[in-house]
Protein backbone atom coordinates (compact mmCIF):
# COMPACT_ATOMS: atom_id res chain seq x y z
CA UNK A 1 0.00 0.00 0.00
CA UNK A 2 1.43 3.21 -0.54
CA UNK A 3 0.59 6.73 0.18
CA UNK A 4 1.59 9.38 -1.81
CA UNK A 5 0.03 12.51 -0.23
CA UNK A 6 1.38 10.92 3.46
CA UNK A 7 4.48 11.81 4.82
CA UNK A 8 6.79 10.84 7.30
CA UNK A 9 9.21 12.58 10.00
CA UNK A 10 11.94 10.90 10.35
CA UNK A 11 13.96 11.66 14.04
CA UNK A 12 17.48 10.43 14.75
CA UNK A 13 18.50 10.02 18.09
CA UNK A 14 21.26 9.19 20.50
CA UNK A 15 20.24 10.76 24.22
CA UNK A 16 18.15 13.40 23.42
CA UNK A 17 15.82 12.63 26.22
CA UNK A 18 14.92 15.88 27.39
CA UNK A 19 14.44 17.18 24.05
CA UNK A 20 13.17 14.25 21.37
CA UNK A 21 9.26 14.35 23.57
CA UNK A 22 8.62 17.84 22.79
CA UNK A 23 9.70 17.56 19.45
CA UNK A 24 7.85 14.71 18.38
CA UNK A 25 4.85 16.35 19.76
CA UNK A 26 5.20 19.94 17.88
CA UNK A 27 5.35 17.77 15.00
CA UNK A 28 2.64 15.63 15.31
CA UNK A 29 0.19 18.70 16.30
CA UNK A 30 1.67 21.35 13.18
CA UNK A 31 1.76 18.42 10.59
CA UNK A 32 -0.37 15.60 11.67
CA UNK A 33 1.96 12.95 10.45
CA UNK A 34 3.68 9.93 11.48
CA UNK A 35 7.03 10.48 13.41
CA UNK A 36 9.94 7.47 13.85
CA UNK A 37 12.59 8.09 16.49
CA UNK A 38 15.23 6.46 14.90
CA UNK A 39 17.06 5.29 18.44
CA UNK A 40 20.89 4.98 18.06
CA UNK A 41 21.74 3.11 20.57
CA UNK A 42 20.64 5.78 23.26
CA UNK A 43 21.68 5.05 27.35
CA UNK A 44 18.98 7.52 28.69
CA UNK A 45 15.30 7.35 28.24
CA UNK A 46 15.09 8.52 24.68
CA UNK A 47 13.01 5.54 23.72
CA UNK A 48 10.46 5.72 26.26
CA UNK A 49 9.83 9.45 25.66
CA UNK A 50 9.81 9.41 22.23
CA UNK A 51 7.15 6.62 22.41
CA UNK A 52 5.27 8.28 25.38
CA UNK A 53 5.29 11.51 22.90
CA UNK A 54 3.33 8.99 20.10
CA UNK A 55 6.50 8.16 17.91
CA UNK A 56 6.89 4.44 16.27
CA UNK A 57 10.54 3.99 18.04
CA UNK A 58 12.96 2.00 15.90
CA UNK A 59 15.26 0.56 18.44
CA UNK A 60 19.27 0.16 16.90
CA UNK A 61 21.07 -2.52 18.29
CA UNK A 62 24.13 -1.52 17.46
CA UNK A 63 25.11 2.28 16.85
CA UNK A 64 25.04 3.26 13.32
CA UNK A 65 25.37 6.81 13.72
CA UNK A 66 23.32 9.67 12.76
CA UNK A 67 23.61 8.61 8.77
CA UNK A 68 22.74 4.95 9.57
CA UNK A 69 19.72 5.70 11.50
CA UNK A 70 18.40 8.02 8.89
CA UNK A 71 18.73 5.21 6.34
CA UNK A 72 16.77 2.29 8.67
CA UNK A 73 14.10 5.42 8.78
CA UNK A 74 14.22 5.60 4.99
CA UNK A 75 14.08 1.89 5.02
CA UNK A 76 11.23 1.95 7.43
CA UNK A 77 9.13 4.54 5.33
CA UNK A 78 9.80 2.79 2.38
CA UNK A 79 8.26 -0.50 3.26
CA UNK A 80 5.04 1.26 4.61
CA UNK A 81 4.56 3.12 1.21
CA UNK A 82 5.20 6.77 1.95
CA UNK A 83 6.42 9.02 -0.82
CA UNK A 84 8.32 11.71 1.23
CA UNK A 85 10.61 12.20 4.20
CA UNK A 86 11.48 14.67 6.51
CA UNK A 87 14.56 14.18 8.64
CA UNK A 88 15.28 16.79 11.31
CA UNK A 89 17.55 16.37 14.31
CA UNK A 90 15.93 15.93 18.45
CA UNK A 91 18.02 18.37 20.32
CA UNK A 92 15.85 21.35 19.02
CA UNK A 93 17.80 23.01 16.41
CA UNK A 94 15.60 22.61 13.91
CA UNK A 95 11.77 24.42 13.70
CA UNK A 96 8.94 21.86 12.79
CA UNK A 97 7.35 25.04 11.50
CA UNK A 98 9.66 25.23 8.54
CA UNK A 99 8.54 22.07 7.62
CA UNK A 100 6.11 23.91 5.31
CA UNK A 101 9.11 25.43 3.54
CA UNK A 102 11.12 22.23 2.68
CA UNK A 103 8.25 20.75 0.83
CA UNK A 104 7.11 23.35 -1.13
CA UNK A 105 9.92 22.77 -4.01
CA UNK A 106 9.33 19.05 -3.61
CA UNK A 107 5.05 19.45 -4.25
CA UNK A 108 6.31 21.75 -6.58
CA UNK A 109 8.65 19.31 -8.59
CA UNK A 110 11.39 21.33 -8.67
CA UNK A 111 13.42 19.25 -6.63
CA UNK A 112 14.21 15.76 -5.26
CA UNK A 113 15.81 16.88 -2.20
CA UNK A 114 15.55 20.08 0.02
CA UNK A 115 17.99 20.99 2.49
CA UNK A 116 16.95 23.61 5.28
CA UNK A 117 20.22 25.78 5.48
CA UNK A 118 20.89 28.04 7.76
CA UNK A 119 25.32 28.44 6.95
CA UNK A 120 25.00 32.03 9.74
CA UNK A 121 25.32 28.96 12.70
CA UNK A 122 28.47 27.66 11.47
CA UNK A 123 31.30 28.35 13.86
CA UNK A 124 34.51 29.78 11.97
CA UNK A 125 35.93 26.13 11.26
CA UNK A 126 32.77 24.50 10.39
CA UNK A 127 33.10 27.30 7.20
CA UNK A 128 36.29 26.84 6.30
CA UNK A 129 35.80 22.95 6.29
CA UNK A 130 32.59 23.18 3.87
CA UNK A 131 34.36 25.64 1.46
CA UNK A 132 36.94 23.09 1.06
CA UNK A 133 34.02 20.05 0.33
CA UNK A 134 32.59 22.58 -2.11
CA UNK A 135 35.75 23.10 -3.86
CA UNK A 136 36.63 19.85 -3.83
CA UNK A 137 33.02 18.50 -4.94
CA UNK A 138 32.07 21.17 -6.95
CA UNK A 139 28.86 20.98 -5.04
CA UNK A 140 26.93 24.38 -4.96
CA UNK A 141 25.61 24.43 -1.43
CA UNK A 142 26.31 26.52 1.46
CA UNK A 143 25.05 24.18 4.21
CA UNK A 144 26.32 20.67 4.00
CA UNK A 145 25.96 19.27 7.06
CA UNK A 146 22.49 20.02 7.67
CA UNK A 147 20.06 17.20 9.20
CA UNK A 148 17.17 19.17 8.26
CA UNK A 149 16.31 17.54 4.89
CA UNK A 150 13.09 16.75 3.30
CA UNK A 151 13.38 13.35 0.81
CA UNK A 152 10.91 12.49 -2.54
CA UNK A 153 10.54 8.59 -3.35
CA UNK A 154 13.73 8.83 -5.91
CA UNK A 155 15.50 9.96 -3.23
CA UNK A 156 14.50 8.07 -0.52
CA UNK A 157 14.92 4.86 -2.63
CA UNK A 158 18.54 5.81 -3.68
CA UNK A 159 19.31 6.80 -0.04
CA UNK A 160 17.58 3.45 1.18
CA UNK A 161 19.99 1.06 -1.21
CA UNK A 162 22.80 -0.84 0.05
CA UNK A 163 25.38 1.32 -1.72
CA UNK A 164 24.94 4.49 0.74
CA UNK A 165 25.09 1.48 3.72
CA UNK A 166 28.89 2.32 3.86
CA UNK A 167 28.48 6.28 4.32
CA UNK A 168 29.26 7.62 8.13
CA UNK A 169 28.89 11.03 7.83
CA UNK A 170 24.92 12.76 6.93
CA UNK A 171 26.42 15.18 4.29
CA UNK A 172 28.98 14.92 1.52
CA UNK A 173 28.86 11.63 0.74
CA UNK A 174 24.96 11.46 0.56
CA UNK A 175 25.22 14.43 -1.28
CA UNK A 176 27.41 13.18 -4.36
CA UNK A 177 25.52 9.73 -4.53
CA UNK A 178 22.22 11.67 -5.20
CA UNK A 179 24.24 13.83 -7.52
CA UNK A 180 25.60 10.51 -9.26
CA UNK A 181 21.95 9.25 -9.61
CA UNK A 182 20.81 12.85 -11.25
CA UNK A 183 18.79 13.51 -8.61
CA UNK A 184 18.15 17.35 -8.30
CA UNK A 185 19.24 19.30 -4.55
CA UNK A 186 18.19 22.61 -4.17
CA UNK A 187 18.40 24.58 -0.43
CA UNK A 188 16.04 26.22 1.21
CA UNK A 189 16.43 28.86 3.67
CA UNK A 190 15.55 27.98 7.21
CA UNK A 191 15.74 29.49 10.82
CA UNK A 192 17.73 27.76 13.54
CA UNK A 193 17.84 27.44 17.14
CA UNK A 194 20.89 27.15 18.89
CA UNK A 195 21.47 23.58 19.95
CA UNK A 196 19.36 23.18 22.95
CA UNK A 197 21.65 20.55 25.07
CA UNK A 198 25.07 18.77 24.32
CA UNK A 199 27.22 19.09 21.05
CA UNK A 200 27.30 17.84 17.30
CA UNK A 201 28.71 14.55 17.25
CA UNK A 202 31.28 15.07 14.40
CA UNK A 203 32.33 18.80 15.40
CA UNK A 204 33.43 18.06 19.27
CA UNK A 205 37.14 16.87 19.38
CA UNK A 206 39.93 17.83 16.78
CA UNK A 207 40.69 13.99 16.56
CA UNK A 208 37.23 13.73 14.94
CA UNK A 209 37.25 16.70 13.12
CA UNK A 210 40.48 15.22 11.76
CA UNK A 211 39.37 11.78 11.11
CA UNK A 212 36.26 13.71 9.19
CA UNK A 213 38.07 15.61 7.17
CA UNK A 214 40.20 12.90 6.23
CA UNK A 215 37.17 10.33 5.51
CA UNK A 216 35.43 12.41 3.45
CA UNK A 217 38.25 14.05 1.26
CA UNK A 218 38.80 10.61 0.42
CA UNK A 219 35.67 9.60 -0.19
CA UNK A 220 35.12 13.01 -2.37
CA UNK A 221 38.43 12.56 -4.52
CA UNK A 222 37.52 8.65 -4.95
CA UNK A 223 34.23 9.56 -6.33
CA UNK A 224 35.84 12.16 -8.97
CA UNK A 225 34.88 11.72 -12.87
CA UNK A 226 31.68 9.35 -12.18
CA UNK A 227 28.94 10.37 -13.87
CA UNK A 228 25.06 10.60 -12.85
CA UNK A 229 23.24 7.43 -13.33
CA UNK A 230 19.61 7.01 -13.00
CA UNK A 231 18.16 5.88 -9.84
CA UNK A 232 18.52 2.34 -8.93
CA UNK A 233 15.28 0.50 -8.41
CA UNK A 234 13.64 0.12 -5.27
CA UNK A 235 15.82 -1.40 -2.30
CA UNK B 1 74.78 -29.86 10.99
CA UNK B 2 71.86 -29.04 10.09
CA UNK B 3 71.46 -27.62 6.47
CA UNK B 4 69.81 -24.59 5.15
CA UNK B 5 67.63 -27.06 3.26
CA UNK B 6 66.57 -29.13 6.43
CA UNK B 7 65.67 -25.67 8.26
CA UNK B 8 63.71 -24.71 5.34
CA UNK B 9 62.01 -27.83 4.96
CA UNK B 10 61.08 -27.97 8.91
CA UNK B 11 59.21 -24.51 8.17
CA UNK B 12 57.29 -25.00 5.45
CA UNK B 13 56.31 -28.42 6.78
CA UNK B 14 55.08 -27.24 10.22
CA UNK B 15 53.71 -24.08 8.97
CA UNK B 16 51.61 -26.52 6.18
CA UNK B 17 50.67 -28.80 8.99
CA UNK B 18 49.37 -26.23 10.82
CA UNK B 19 47.21 -24.72 8.31
CA UNK B 20 45.80 -28.07 7.42
CA UNK B 21 44.95 -28.86 11.18
CA UNK B 22 43.25 -25.32 11.42
CA UNK B 23 41.11 -26.34 7.89
CA UNK B 24 40.63 -29.92 8.92
CA UNK B 25 39.21 -29.04 12.01
CA UNK B 26 36.97 -26.04 10.30
CA UNK B 27 38.49 -23.48 11.67
CA UNK B 28 38.85 -21.71 8.39
CA UNK B 29 35.68 -20.83 6.33
CA UNK B 30 35.77 -22.23 2.72
CA UNK B 31 37.30 -19.23 0.91
CA UNK B 32 39.94 -18.83 3.04
CA UNK B 33 40.82 -22.12 3.63
CA UNK B 34 41.63 -22.03 0.03
CA UNK B 35 43.91 -19.08 0.33
CA UNK B 36 45.78 -21.11 2.70
CA UNK B 37 46.19 -24.49 1.74
CA UNK B 38 47.41 -22.93 -1.68
CA UNK B 39 50.27 -21.05 1.17
CA UNK B 40 50.55 -24.22 2.51
CA UNK B 41 51.40 -25.98 -0.89
CA UNK B 42 54.04 -23.53 -1.37
CA UNK B 43 55.68 -23.00 1.35
CA UNK B 44 56.26 -26.98 1.61
CA UNK B 45 57.25 -27.43 -2.15
CA UNK B 46 59.48 -24.16 -1.45
CA UNK B 47 60.71 -26.02 1.63
CA UNK B 48 61.82 -29.01 -0.40
CA UNK B 49 63.10 -27.44 -2.93
CA UNK B 50 64.72 -23.98 -1.70
CA UNK B 51 67.22 -23.78 -5.21
CA UNK B 52 63.51 -23.41 -7.11
CA UNK B 53 64.22 -19.83 -6.37
CA UNK B 54 67.26 -19.47 -7.11
CA UNK B 55 66.30 -20.49 -10.61
CA UNK B 56 63.28 -18.38 -10.81
CA UNK B 57 65.76 -15.55 -10.00
CA UNK B 58 68.55 -16.34 -12.41
CA UNK B 59 65.73 -16.69 -15.24
CA UNK B 60 63.68 -13.06 -14.05
CA UNK B 61 67.30 -11.48 -13.91
CA UNK B 62 67.54 -11.10 -10.22
CA UNK B 63 71.28 -11.45 -9.05
CA UNK B 64 70.18 -11.66 -5.24
CA UNK B 65 67.96 -14.51 -5.11
CA UNK B 66 66.44 -14.35 -1.52
CA UNK B 67 65.18 -11.25 -2.63
CA UNK B 68 62.60 -12.63 -4.73
CA UNK B 69 61.05 -14.75 -1.72
CA UNK B 70 61.18 -11.82 0.13
CA UNK B 71 59.27 -9.31 -2.39
CA UNK B 72 57.26 -11.75 -3.56
CA UNK B 73 56.12 -12.96 0.11
CA UNK B 74 55.26 -9.41 0.97
CA UNK B 75 52.99 -8.93 -2.29
CA UNK B 76 51.04 -12.03 -1.54
CA UNK B 77 50.60 -10.31 2.00
CA UNK B 78 49.67 -7.08 0.81
CA UNK B 79 47.25 -9.10 -1.14
CA UNK B 80 45.93 -11.34 1.63
CA UNK B 81 45.42 -7.77 4.33
CA UNK B 82 43.88 -5.94 1.10
CA UNK B 83 41.50 -8.74 -0.02
CA UNK B 84 40.58 -8.91 4.23
CA UNK B 85 39.80 -5.72 4.51
CA UNK B 86 37.48 -5.81 1.51
CA UNK B 87 35.90 -8.46 2.78
CA UNK B 88 35.43 -6.73 6.05
CA UNK B 89 34.38 -3.90 4.10
CA UNK B 90 31.79 -6.23 2.78
CA UNK B 91 30.53 -7.73 6.65
CA UNK B 92 30.11 -4.20 7.47
CA UNK B 93 27.46 -3.16 5.03
CA UNK B 94 25.54 -6.34 5.95
CA UNK B 95 25.79 -5.93 10.01
CA UNK B 96 24.31 -2.33 9.46
CA UNK B 97 21.53 -3.46 7.36
CA UNK B 98 20.85 -6.24 9.95
CA UNK B 99 20.33 -3.66 12.50
CA UNK B 100 18.80 -1.74 10.51
CA UNK B 101 16.07 -4.58 10.00
CA UNK B 102 16.51 -5.67 13.30
CA UNK B 103 15.13 -2.31 14.42
CA UNK B 104 12.29 -2.45 12.09
CA UNK B 105 11.46 -5.67 13.47
CA UNK B 106 11.11 -4.22 16.70
CA UNK B 107 9.04 -1.33 15.69
CA UNK B 108 6.36 -3.78 14.47
CA UNK B 109 6.60 -5.43 18.00
CA UNK B 110 7.55 -3.01 20.78
CA UNK B 111 5.72 -4.58 23.48
CA UNK B 112 8.00 -8.20 22.99
CA UNK B 113 11.20 -5.70 22.08
CA UNK B 114 10.53 -4.08 25.95
CA UNK B 115 9.88 -7.36 26.96
CA UNK B 116 13.62 -8.58 25.70
CA UNK B 117 15.60 -5.92 26.97
CA UNK B 118 14.48 -6.41 30.68
CA UNK B 119 17.34 -8.56 32.36
CA UNK B 120 16.78 -11.83 33.16
CA UNK B 121 17.72 -14.65 35.24
CA UNK B 122 17.23 -17.01 32.80
CA UNK B 123 20.13 -17.71 30.51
Amino acid sequence: MTHPDRRIVLIPAYNEEPTVGSIVCQVRQLWRCPVVVIDDCSTDATAQVARAAGATVLPLTIQLGAWGAIQTGLRHALRHGYHTAITLDADGQHEPQDIGALLQPLAAGEADVAIGAFPERASRARRIAWSYFRWLTGLQLEDITSGFRAYNHAAMAVLASREASLIDYQDVGVLLILRRKGLRTVEVPVSMQPRALGASRVFRSWWIVGKYLLQTSLLCIARVGLNPSPPAPDD
Amino acid sequence: MITYQLTSMAIGVSLAIVILFLVRRDHLHGPYAVWWIGAAATVALLGFFPRLFDVLALKLGISYPPILAIVLGFSMLVVKILTMDLERSRQERLIRRLAQRLAMLEAQAPERSDASSQPSDTP
